[in-house]
């Protein structure tokens, strides 16, 4: 990652899955750019595309179209041994699931070491300093299949974090977890992660990040910062609105577009 | 933390760990059995032979033999047992004593008076040689110079002494077996001590063949082999000692070797040669489907870490570190499994060798069985690899997401396998290059493999098409059960890996059973017809009357003299024959042999004996031309020669009618018998052919015993008696002239050809004749598809008119009395009381042990072993596989409970689900285990050296086969039935909420 460059910089991109028989568009025009620093939160209803974008952040997926850059390396151009490389040193991830970021028989330090394997920077010291951080050094020795819910999703963070990553990835950290333990865990992501994207149901989580992109139907169909929503003008001049203001914009009917100074508004035209 | 990873799959593991010994076991335990069989094989030739076919006797007069022998030490063989030999005649010359030594002679006599000989000139004796103990025995070579005369020098004796002629002391040496004064003049040894060398050394100059005039010692070396020392691996060495021996004795006659060795080593080499190549093909087919369960088990295994593989993609592994990652369990396990393999296919083998071969043969780890393992090992990584190469390679968001991958062209190696088998059945069919390679049809031994894989894979395929053409029944009938199974029998999945290996690995199994149970039926059937009866006693060779009545004296046996082949010849007393030999009425329709032994006899004429000094001839027309001559010859057989004795009985002349001759000296006892009368016409160079000589008509023959003259009845005036029929009215007429009748004629007292009971047909052959000198003529007067003791095509004909055919005694003529069944013992007793030594005892058992322990039968005991195993643990396997695939749906049956289905349709459709695939997969292995023994087992080789009689037989036997097939579907129904019941124990709806990992 160029330091100058932003931490996530998506440009069109859109995700199609293939199947044998169907192809599903799950992505379409992503445009988005996550700067150093920032943490985001991605909302947006089940099957929206959130986890999808996440997986591209990640270097998990190749866009079908579009450009994706992460701290300035375009994802497209990099081969897959780049590509590891790149998640290896740069991109930590959560995963929906605590387990599942696990391996269960390891114990609480050998899942953290085993993070740092890829990038031969295996440090013992920082292994402790991250189960100190994450309140599991007692539990370093467990293993990870012994632990809460709320102790697993802990490790998990300190697992994501193990490589120190510029970009922190985390797919509905607090979706099995009680409320103590998510907004510790959420505390967790913003005070140790350095740029992190969280994919999240939960409003609360949303609120605890800098900034909210909401995804509907492949789209970015709003973004909020400072509590106020925004939605997204996209490509083409596509906007989606809120579904709270669907009661007086029904999907299907038709609207008039009034010129503003600042904008547009859009009135129900009358059949 | 990989430890711990097996330690949570520990099933998974010890089933890999297990299946990877297994395939390291069965690769080392080829070589190390066929190490062990070499080494049988060697030791088991060098067993059962007599002293000159195990050891070397190297004879020298010039050089010391002591360092001749010790010119080829080896472990292996034992030290030199050196002597030293002058024969020299008495000064009479009536007789000719072996004067002799060897290294402790005193340890393998038995002394009879006095004491061993000590110092120089002390000599012992023999009983039969008439000396007493005191006596001074003196030779010709053993003198000493007084003054200028040489001067005989008495070896006194010193005490009396019995030999074992049978003690491998004394090589083979016929020292023992003659009587001093009867056999050709040769005395027993004399048997002194080295000292007594000192006095009647070698002179200068002289050499090797003077020894023979008795003027020289001949110093010799005998050499042992150590069968208990020598191994399989020896081999070599032992041919090169040979070759080296050899080599000594054609340099001149300085140096002479005697032995037979060569015949030994030719057989071992026979043996072990048609034993390598079967070793190797069932080792590589075993170690096959060892890597093809391996490579099952490892994709179980990388299936159950796919999690982990993902997660380890996800924090950003490269490749090479993937691979490491993915490949770490299975290879830590393989490492794990090399040493325990290398020691259970050691301790198999151990057990195997002191099972079928011997008890004290060694089995050792030696380089190829080390060799073989780590390549078993090395190839399990390879298809490792193989089977881990999907989890390690495959997308981590595919593998997260489920998403099904394009079809893989699986059938494109499944064709290649089906293609190469279908390519080798036909060859094997036609007999075409494999099956006709050097090595016999030892190729045969790939077709159960490759059957079996084929017939495996077409199983496979057809299963899951055979369970979609019953989805519209099941749609409408039968309840859930079979709805839910055939349904899920058809996704192939779960079924395929078991239906594969089950199926190959049971066909395995019933090929095995079947080839061993036909193989161990033609070894019955050979030894029983190649041993004739039960127990056959070799006895000493003599002549037919004393073998009949030897076996007259004792029930339930019958006298046999048996010349080898082809055509071999058996002559018996027919009705003790049929009393005592094994025979099934099916080798000659359906008829008991008592029936047809009658039709061996035919009416013959007396014989003609001459006993006495000398034989008179009285003849008529003995009237010549000018410049003929004639002689009257009489062909007399004589006991103990082979040839028969011509007497010039007369040379006609004018005026003279009673000519006499001689009669050899042994007829004066009697035995002689007058065998044919001849006349031979000698025309001179001047003579008037067209004057040719007249008839010799012989009207009387006599013997003179004693002094008096006794007329011999020839029976000169009956035609019968004569062929060809020139007898009649007053004698026998023999033509003198060159165009005439027959000037020859022989007493009919034998058919001419002789009634035989065949196993073939005889054609124009003749058999052997208790000579083994003059061709017999046979008729086939019954014809049998096998004839007991008749290992060879050929006839087995009546003693009498054997005896009366031949001779004489050929030195291959054995003399055996057999035994009826259940009846050695008795026989046994009664040969002792009779004083008959019996020189070997064949016994079917024996004969059958004979065959299995040859190259070919040892090889196939490697096969049912390794073959049993292998279909045990591709039975675990293929139930593990069930397994492991129904616990993956433990979900989809929780789901199904909560929806209201019960659990007893449920445990009905998993139990029908694993019972019709293993089922189906078992009967593709008995179907393909039966082909692959139809196809194979006629082209397998069964012995080292085909048999030539009886016709073996292939039709197999259902026996064996329906039982391993029922064993092995009856254990993979209960294993269903408890892993299906296991299963849905587990099964609970709460599981419902745990996520997929």
């Amino acid at each position: 990652m160029t330091p100058t460059a932003p931490a996530v910089r998506c440009d069109g991109v859109v995700q199609i899955y293939k199947t044998r028989e169907v192809e599903v568009v799950a992505l379409r025009d992503i445009d988005l750019v996550v700067e150093d620093g920032e943490s985001v939160a991605l909302l947006g209803p089940s099957g929206a595309g959130k986890t999808t974008l996440l997986w591209l952040l990640a270097g998990l997926l190749r866009p079908s179209a579009g450009r994706l850059w992460l701290g300035g390396a375009e994802v497209g151009r990099l081969g897959p041994r780049a590509l590891d490389r790149l998640r290896a040193a740069q991109i930590g991830v959560v995963l929906q699931n605590p387990a599942r970021n696990l391996v269960p028989y390891a114990s609480a330090a050998q899942n953290v070491a085993f993070a740092q394997r890829a990038v031969r920077r295996r440090s013992r010291q920082r292994t402790d300093d991250l189960l100190e951080r994450v309140g599991l050094a007692p539990l370093r020795d467990r293993p990870a299949g012994l632990l809460s819910g709320g102790e697993q999703q802990r490790l998990a963070v300190a697992v994501a974090l193990a490589n120190r990553p510029r970009l922190l990835l985390a797919d509905e950290p607090t979706s099995q977890l009680d409320a103590g333990s998510a907004a510790a865990v959420v505390e967790l992501i913003k005070e140790m992660g350095p740029t992190s994207v969280v994919v999240t149901h939960d409003p609360g989580v949303g609120e605890a990040m800098s900034r909210t992109v909401t995804i509907r139907d492949g789209r970015i169909g709003a973004e909020g910062r400072d509590g106020e929503d925004f939605v997204v003008i996209g490509r083409e001049g596509a906007v989606q609105l809120p579904p709270e203001y669907h009661g007086l914009l029904p999907p299907g009917s038709m609207a008039r577009v009034e010129p503003v100074r600042d904008g547009v508004i859009l009135r129900r035209a009358e059949p | 933390m990989m430890l711990r990873g097996l330690w949570r799959r520990r099933w998974l593991s010890l089933a890999l760990l297990v299946v990877a010994a297994v395939t390291v076991a069965s690769a080392s335990l080829g070589p190390l059995y066929a190490q062990a069989a070499r080494t049988a094989v060697l030791r088991n030739a060098l067993d059962g032979v007599p002293p000159d076919q195990r050891g070397w006797r190297v004879t020298s007069v010039h050089d010391d033999a002591a360092d001749l022998a010790r010119a080829v030490s080896a472990p292996y063989l034992r030290p030199p047992v050196l002597g030293a030999e002058l024969l020299s005649p008495d000064p009479r010359g009536d007789r000719t004593y072996p004067l002799m030594w060897q290294d402790g002679q005193c340890g393998h006599v038995t002394l009879i008076k006095g004491r061993c000989p000590r110092s120089a000139m002390e000599i012992m004796v023999t009983r039969a040689s008439g000396f007493r103990i005191g006596d001074g025995v003196k030779l010709t070579s053993i003198r000493t110079r007084v003054g200028t005369e040489d001067r005989l020098v008495p070896l006194r004796v010193v005490g009396v002494y019995r030999a074992d002629p049978g003690d491998d002391f004394w090589f083979g040496r016929n020292l023992f077996t003659q009587t001093a004064g009867v056999s050709e003049g040769n005395g027993d040894p004399l048997l002194t001590v080295p000292e007594t060398r000192a006095l009647s050394g070698l002179p200068p100059g002289q050499r090797a063949s003077d020894a023979a005039s008795g003027s020289a010692w001949t110093g010799y070396a005998i050499v042992y082999t150590d069968p208990a020392a020598l191994t399989g691996a020896d081999l070599d060495g032992l041919e090169a000692v040979h070759a080296r021996l050899a080599a000594m004795g054609r340099s001149g006659d300085v140096v002479t070797v005697f032995t037979r060795m060569a015949d030994t080593l030719d057989a071992v080499r026979r043996q072990i040669g048609s034993l390598s190549v079967p070793v190797t093909l069932v080792t590589l087919q075993l170690v096959a489907l060892g890597w093809l369960l391996l490579f099952l088990t490892v994709r179980d295994l990388a299936a159950a870490r796919a999690p982990e593989t993902a997660l380890a993609r996800l924090r950003g592994l490269g490749t090479a570190r993937m691979w490491a990652f993915g490949l770490s369990e299975p290879v830590a396990l393989l490492v794990a499994a090399l040493p325990i393999g290398l020691a259970a296919g050691w301790a198999v083998a151990a057990r195997m060798a002191a099972e079928f071969l011997r008890g004290d043969v060694p089995v050792t780890l030696d380089g190829p069985s080390l060799l073989y393992g780590p390549a078993a090992a090395a190839g399990g990584l390879l298809a490792a690899a193989a089977a881990a190469r999907g989890a390690v390679t495959r997308p981590v968001v595919e593998q997260w997401r489920r998403t099904p991958r394009a079809r893989r062209r699986t059938w494109i190696p499944e064709a290649v396998v089906i293609a190469v088998a279908a390519v080798g059945l036909v060859e094997l069919l036609a007999g075409g290059p494999l099956s006709g390679s050097p090595g016999g049809g030892a190729g045969a031994l790939l077709a159960p493999g490759l059957l079996a894989v084929a017939f495996a894979l077409l199983a496979r395929r057809l299963l899951p098409l055979a369970c979609a053409a019953l989805f519209r029944l099941t749609r409408s009938r039968g309840g859930i059960a079979p709805f839910l199974a055939v349904r899920q029998i058809a996704r192939g999945g779960a079924t395929g890996s078991t239906v594969i290996v089950l199926g190959a690995g049971l066909g395995l199994a019933v090929f095995a059973v079947a080839a061993w149970s036909v193989t161990s039926r033609n070894f019955d059937e050979v030894a029983r017809v190649h041993n004739g009866a039960e127990t056959v006693y070799v006895v000493r060779a003599t002549d037919a009357a004393a073998l009949r009545r030897m076996s007259d004296g004792i029930p339930d046996s019958a006298p046999v003299v048996r010349l080898p082949g082809p055509p071999a010849m058996l002559a018996t007393d027919p009705a003790r024959f049929a009393a005592v030999a094994l025979w099934r009425p099916s080798y000659a329709g359906g008829h008991a042999l008592e029936d047809l032994v009658p039709r061996l006899a035919a009416p013959v004429a007396p014989r003609v004996p001459l006993t006495g000094e000398r034989i008179r001839v009285r003849v008529l027309g003995g009237e010549l031309p000018a410049g003929w001559t004639a002689v009257l010859y009489a062909s007399v057989r004589v006991p103990g020669q082979a040839l028969l004795s011509e007497i010039p009985l007369a040379r006609p002349r004018p005026g003279r009618a009673t000519y006499e001759w001689g009669l050899p000296r042994a007829c004066r006892t009697g035995g002689c018998e007058l065998r044919g009368l001849r006349v031979e016409t000698t025309p001179a160079g001047t003579v008037d052919y067209e004057h040719q000589p007249g008839d010799l008509l012989v009207t009387g023959l006599d013997v003179r015993h004693g002094d008096r003259w006794t007329p011999v009845d020839a029976g000169l005036g009956d035609r019968a008696r004569w062929r060809p029929g020139v007898a009649g009215g007053p004698g026998l007429v023999l033509s003198m002239s060159l165009w005439g009748g027959p000037s020859a004629a022989v007493p009919a007292t034998f058919p001419d050809p002789l009634p035989a009971l065949a196993n073939g047909t005889p054609g124009n052959r003749k058999l052997p004749g208790l000579d083994d000198a003059h061709g017999v003529g046979y008729a086939a007067t019954v014809s049998a598809a096998a004839v007991p003791g008749l290992d060879a095509p050929g006839g087995l004909v009546d003693l009498e008119l054997a005896d009366r055919a031949a001779y004489g005694y050929s030195e291959k003529a054995e003399f055996q009395i057999w035994a009826a069944p259940g009846r050695a013992a008795p026989v046994l007793r009664g040969l002792r009381a009779a004083g008959v030594p019996v020189l070997a005892t064949r016994t079917v058992d024996g004969l059958r042990t004979g065959f299995a322990g040859q190259g070919p039968g040892l090889a196939l005991i490697l096969l049912v072993v390794a073959a049993g195993a292998a279909a045990l643990l591709a039975l675990g396997r293929a139930v593990l596989a069930l397994y492991v695939a129904a616990r993956r749906r433990t979900l989809e049956l929780a789901a199904l409970e909560a929806a209201g289905a019960r659990t007893g349709p449920l445990r009905r459709a998993l139990l029908i689900e694993q019972a019709v695939t293993l089922t189906w997969a078992s009967l593709a292995g008995v179907l393909a285990g039966v082909l692959a023994a139809r196809v194979a087992l006629p082209r397998m080789p069964e012995f080292t050296e085909p048999p030539s009689t009886p016709a073996l037989v292939y039709t197999i036997i259902p026996g064996p086969v329906v039982l391993v097939g029922a064993a092995a579907l009856v254990a993979c129904l209960v294993a269903a039935a408890v892993t299906a019941e296991l299963l849905l124990r587990g099964v609970r709806v709460d599981r419902l909420r745990e996520a997929p990992a």
